[in-house]
């Protein structure tokens, strides 16, 4: 299918401001998307009240709106400019939730203008969490068992069905406050009893516990022809329980089987066509039982995402210019990927090395805060690294952050060094750095070496943290290869 | 330790050895450390044995297909997949990982610096580890080394692209810190000399540089030690600004009012020693701030615009919110600032941008620091006056004049329209922590807001933040003794001509009922029940204005900010950010918002 010629001009929304969980990322998707839409003979119109983003150059778009993004602005822009379509998916959650309040206040008819990218029912049914649930459960997949209640009998009813450990999380709280884990029912009481207070709707969600499982996340694209691709697997170093954007991720991932790979690939397709994603890019979340295998779906995202962006660095597959593409009616095979040139989009991209990602937190500017990391993200910024082992990435990626560190330690910066440590001290260090790591926090990633030099078995780093051995032998094999560096000493 | 450094290493080192190391990603730094020896050392080792790293190429397809797209990352492998071109090329250094006080502002500027090499028709390389960035889109540059902005990585990469030069100073702190160094490895730096970058940042010889031109300064000295530093401020006389040298964002920087807490500071702040200095200011307080972002050709000054910071002196400039054009200053006062800049970067003989922070009291303009290098602001100003400023100094840093590019008489006092700049703040996902502004930076982000009036454009910043200004209610209203003043006494007035009512705490109160105005009393937090904090918590207040009044009260205070938050209530700290909001309340309540292009303002400015 050519693209579109019944439509002339598009508005794109931005993100606004930097904020946590929404950075520079979607200045990178909105400029592609701007740069394709106009290659492609469209009247660009776009809002952003960020300033700092080259995506609000005015050399970019025909008319570029430094404006608040909110419905009532993007409505006096849309009775202006009268756009044909709106591209909501490049502009993180931001421009989503700013789109739906227009389609839903019946803005969007009132002027006549569609959502390209991804439809209204799409949307929701991504992002509402019941109806995702349904969703799943019709095409025989799991997610996490529980749900929002109200009140107090309701909660306990739910988890006798769940079975512990349970998570109990207050809806709309500062910070996330006010929720936690709860082992027995009596624990389990009280955070109820605290989350329905300190929530304001008097809301609190209950859920089964995934802490500790490992996570994944696929990058999926689909076109209006019904073709899928997945452009890359990523893999959280850092078990669940660690906000994606607070982990260190890689790609591809590196701890699982062929056939559990199949097993993920397969879902992702089956979650892109049922929820109804028809253009574009989507990142979708799993989660796997260690024990046993078992597989749930977390969520799933129906736009460009901080993974989208990472992704689209760590395999050179430019997601977001793809999804602008597909949003206007091409399909995968009539795209170039304009690194070969000779192949179309849909060819998956195949990776030969090893990407790390490793988050950058600005706590000290915080006094006070509590830096252990959760389900909500902290982190300000990150730094990726390429290399040909994970050990060769990591280490690079390390040096990277520009946090005074020059890799995995050996640096001069470490807290203690253990090579050079009396024996009298070891068990006392040893104690101090297996109790740090039972918190996720952002320094761990040196800890998990100070414990492999004072010989902790991966064995029991994986019940303190964990973080899959597969990680762990290769942190191991860079403590080893240290060791033996130090017999060249001069 | 140091006696122990040698700067050779016998010959007990394989090559072997080496390459393992590098394949399990040691850096030389590390492999310093480890065998007691220095980088170069290392380096030097390295080159004798013939270790160097390979670039491979992303190609989406493990190398079955021929790639065309020269995007590429370092390894210690075979067969090198980077091929150099014969043509001139610049490397531009990008900003690394974001981080409060380095964002994408740097982004910004470095993508500039790539558009306008290209546009001057050199290869353009970008070096940068940051994968949410444009910069790293492999589409922006002709090549791009997704490396660590270190000096190894880096000078691998110049050492096989063998470039013109080196851009340094569009991508924040991050390249600058290396700047001497690839210049002592003979990388040739582009635009103002490291030489210049450093007298602008060097106390003494910055001061003496501003002596001669005889341009005002506030009083300021170097300590080397605890007790040195309470020397320093004593002579410089309180209140005093402490910080260590050469940061970005005012990291652990503290205003002071004793010899106490200027100790206490030194003791817990910073390891202070002859090589890591700490800067002492006189701390001019209730002064005005401006910023100028300019660009100099070395011969000519582009002054792109003068802003004015909102808030008073000691809330750092990346938090203070700020609006071009400067909305109260004399005509003799910005002829000042004008000419100070650039008398500025003439003598530092700035090639590219320039930034330049003042202060005004009582009439006279100070000089607080001169940055002759890309700025958080850069962006804004560019957007606001619409030429790109970071375009234009790149083009200048290859030989290009200000006169060629047509913008050498460019007017900023063209500039009608009004541009507010908001800081974006992360406190809702810090839960307890301090929310008031001081020296050190810790927003996120920022919006604009741009309108043809003053209120216009603060209403549209402050919704553009998520603050969007209430237009009826109940404002609380708590100030310090030093605000219990006609100040206050104005804006109270203001908000009950727009029709708010007025709850204040009992000395608040009882200063507004000896000017006459009314207000309902309301207990602190420790003060009984139901308290201010209830109040804000059951909706029954829409705007807080609050300022600090000390340690004693913080407890309160914090509370007070805390469950504004929670509750997405306007949070004001300052009189000048309240007499703002006045301001855009006012043009809120006449709801007469328009939206306009930034494309249509900039053609009205050449009008």
């Amino acid at each position: 299918m050519p693209k579109r010629t019944d439509i002339h001009s598009i508005l794109i929304i931005g993100s606004g401001p930097i904020v946590i969980g929404q950075a520079c990322e979607f200045d990178y998707s909105g400029t592609q998307a701007c740069k394709v839409l106009r290659e492609e003979g469209y009247r660009v119109i776009l809002i952003n009240s960020n300033p700092a983003t080259i995506m609000t150059d005015p050399e970019l778009a025909d008319a570029t709106y430094v404006e608040p993004i909110t419905p009532a602005f993007v409505e006096k822009i849309i009775e202006k400019e009268r756009p044909d379509v709106i591209l909501p998916t490049m502009g993180g959650q931001t421009a989503l939730n700013t789109a739906v309040a227009l389609a839903e206040s019946g803005v969007l008819a009132k002027y006549g203008v569609e959502l390209i990218g991804a439809k209204l029912e799409a949307i929701k049914r991504a992002e509402d969490r019941e109806l995702f649930q349904v969703a799943m459960n019709e095409i025989g997949l799991e997610t996490a068992r529980g749900a929002f209640v109200h009140t107090f009998d309701e909660a306990v009813k739910l988890a006798e069905k769940i079975g512990f450990p349970i998570i109990i999380r207050p809806s709309f709280t500062l910070g996330g406050t006010g929720g936690g884990t709860a082992y027995n029912m009596e624990e389990f009481r009280g955070k109820v009893e605290h989350g329905l207070s300190s929530s304001p709707i008097n809301q609190v969600l209950v859920e089964e516990s995934v802490l500790g499982w490992k996570e994944f996340e696929l990058e999926v694209m689909r076109d209006l022809k019904d073709n899928v691709v997945i452009i890359c697997s990523i893999e959280n170093f850092d078990p669940m329980g660690v906000h994606t954007g607070d982990s260190i991720t890689v790609a591809p991932a590196q701890t699982l089987t062929d056939k559990e790979y199949q097993t993920m690939r397969d879902a992702s397709i089956k979650i892109i066509r049922k929820i109804g994603v028809e253009t574009g890019g989507s990142n979708i979340q799993f989660a796997i039982n260690p024990q046993n295998g078992r597989m749930i779906v977390i969520e799933m995202n129906p736009r460009v995402s901080r993974s989208s962006a990472l992704a689209s660095k760590a395999t050179g597959f430019p997601i977001a210019k793809i999804a602008a593409r597909l949003a206007v009616g091409y399909t995968l095979d009539e795209i170039p990927n304009d690194i070969t040139k000779e192949t179309p989009a849909s060819f998956e991209p195949t990776i030969d090395y090893c990407v790390v990602k490793i988050p950058r937190w600005d706590f000290e500017k915080f006094k006070g805060v509590d830096d252990t990391l959760g389900v909500q993200m902290k982190s300000v910024g990150e730094a990726m690294a390429m290399g040909r082992t994970f050990k060769e990435a990591l280490q690079k990626a390390l040096r990277s952050l520009e946090q005074g560190r020059f890799g995995l330690g050996a640096d001069g910066k470490d807290i203690v060094e253990v090579r050079t440590l009396p024996e009298s001290k070891k068990a006392e260090w040893r104690k101090k750095v297996l109790d740090r790591l039972k918190m996720p926090k952002p320094e761990n990633i040196f800890y998990l070496r100070y414990a492999l030099q004072l010989g902790v078995t991966i064995d029991e780093l994986f019940q303190v943290t964990k973080i899959d051995p597969w990680f762990l032998h290769n942190i191991k094999q860079i403590v080893n290869v240290e060791e033996e560096l130090y017999a060249y000493r001069p | 330790m140091k006696s122990n450094q040698k700067t050779t290493l016998p010959g007990k080192i394989t090559r072997e050895i080496l390459v393992k190391a590098k394949q399990h990603g040691f850096s030389d730094r590390q492999l310093a450390h480890i065998w007691g020896s220095t980088e170069k050392a290392i380096r030097q080792l390295r080159k004798q044995l013939n270790v160097s790293p390979v670039f491979k190429t992303v190609d989406t397809c493990a190398a079955e297909f021929e790639a065309h797209t020269p995007y590429h990352y370092s390894t210690y492998d075979q067969e090198n997949e980077s091929v150099r071109s014969d043509r001139k090329k610049v490397i531009i250094l990008g900003g690394g990982p974001n981080r409060i006080g380095q964002g994408i502002e740097f982004d910004y500027c470095c993508v500039h610096g790539v558009y306008a090499l290209e546009e001057e028709g050199i290869e353009t390389i970008m070096i940068n580890c940051n994968p949410e960035t444009v910069s790293t889109d492999y589409d922006t540059t002709d090549k791009l080394y997704f490396e660590p902005l270190t000096l190894e990585d880096v000078l691998n990469i110049c050492e096989h692209e063998q470039p013109y030069g080196v851009v340094v100073s569009f991508g924040g702190q991050t390249p600058l810190k290396i700047a001497k160094a690839l210049e002592e490895n003979g990388v040739r730096i582009l635009g103002t000399s490291p030489e210049g970058i450093d007298l602008a940042e060097d106390r003494e010889r910055f001061g003496s540089l501003l002596r001669r031109l005889k341009i005002p300064h506030p009083m300021y000295g170097t300590a080397y030690s605890v007790n040195n530093a309470v020397l320093v401020a004593e002579q410089i006389g309180y209140p005093v600004l402490v910080r260590p040298s050469y940061v970005l964002g005012g990291r652990a920087m503290e205003i002071c009012y004793t010899n106490d807490a200027v100790r206490e500071y030194m003791k817990k702040a910073v390891d202070v020693s002859p090589e890591h200095p700490v800067l002492i200011d006189r701390f001019l307080e209730d002064a005005f701030e401006f910023d100028v972002d300019a660009v100099c050709d070395g011969k000519d000054v582009l002054i792109g615009g003068v802003m004015e910071h909102i808030e008073e002196a000691g809330i750092h400039s990346g938090d203070s919110s700020c609006v071009i054009p400067p909305y109260m200053i004399s005509e003799k006062n910005l002829e000042e600032i004008k000419g100070y800049t650039v008398k500025l970067a003439k003598a530092l003989k700035v090639i590219g941008l320039l930034n330049v922070q003042y202060a005004m009291k009582d009439g006279t303009v100070y000089v607080l620091e001169v940055n002759p290098r890309a700025s958080r602001t850069v962006p804004f100003v560019s957007k606001a006056i619409g030429l790109a400023l970071a375009k234009i100094a790149a083009k200048v840093m290859v030989g290009r004049t200000l006169e060629d590019l047509g913008v050498k008489d460019f007017d900023f006092r063209k500039v009608k329209h009004i541009s507010v700049k908001e800081a974006v703040f992360p406190f809702s996902k810090f839960p307890r922590v301090p929310v008031f502004l001081g020296p050190e930076m810790r927003s996120t982000g920022e919006v604009m807001g741009m309108s043809s009036t003053f209120g216009g454009a603060i209403a549209k910043a402050q919704m553009g933040a998520g603050n969007t200004l209430p237009v009826e209610g109940r404002v609380f209203i708590s100030v310090n003794q030093s605000d219990k003043n006609d100040i206050t006494i104005t804006i109270v007035r203001e908000f009950t001509k727009l029709g708010f009512s007025i709850v204040a705490t009992e000395g608040t109160a009882k200063f507004l009922k000896e000017h006459g105005i009314e207000s309902d009393v309301v207990f602190k937090v420790n003060e009984g029940r139901p308290n201010v904090v209830d109040l804000i918590k059951n909706g029954q207040i829409q705007l807080v204005i609050n300022t600090p009044l000390g340690e004693e009260s913080r407890y309160d205070e914090f509370a007070i900010g805390w469950a504004a938050i929670e509750q997405k209530v306007s949070f004001i700290t300052t009189l000048s950010a309240a007499a703002t909001a006045v301001k855009g309340i006012e043009h809120q309540q006449s709801d007469s918002f328009n939206v306009k292009s930034l494309q249509e303002y900039h053609n009205e400015i050449e009008a």
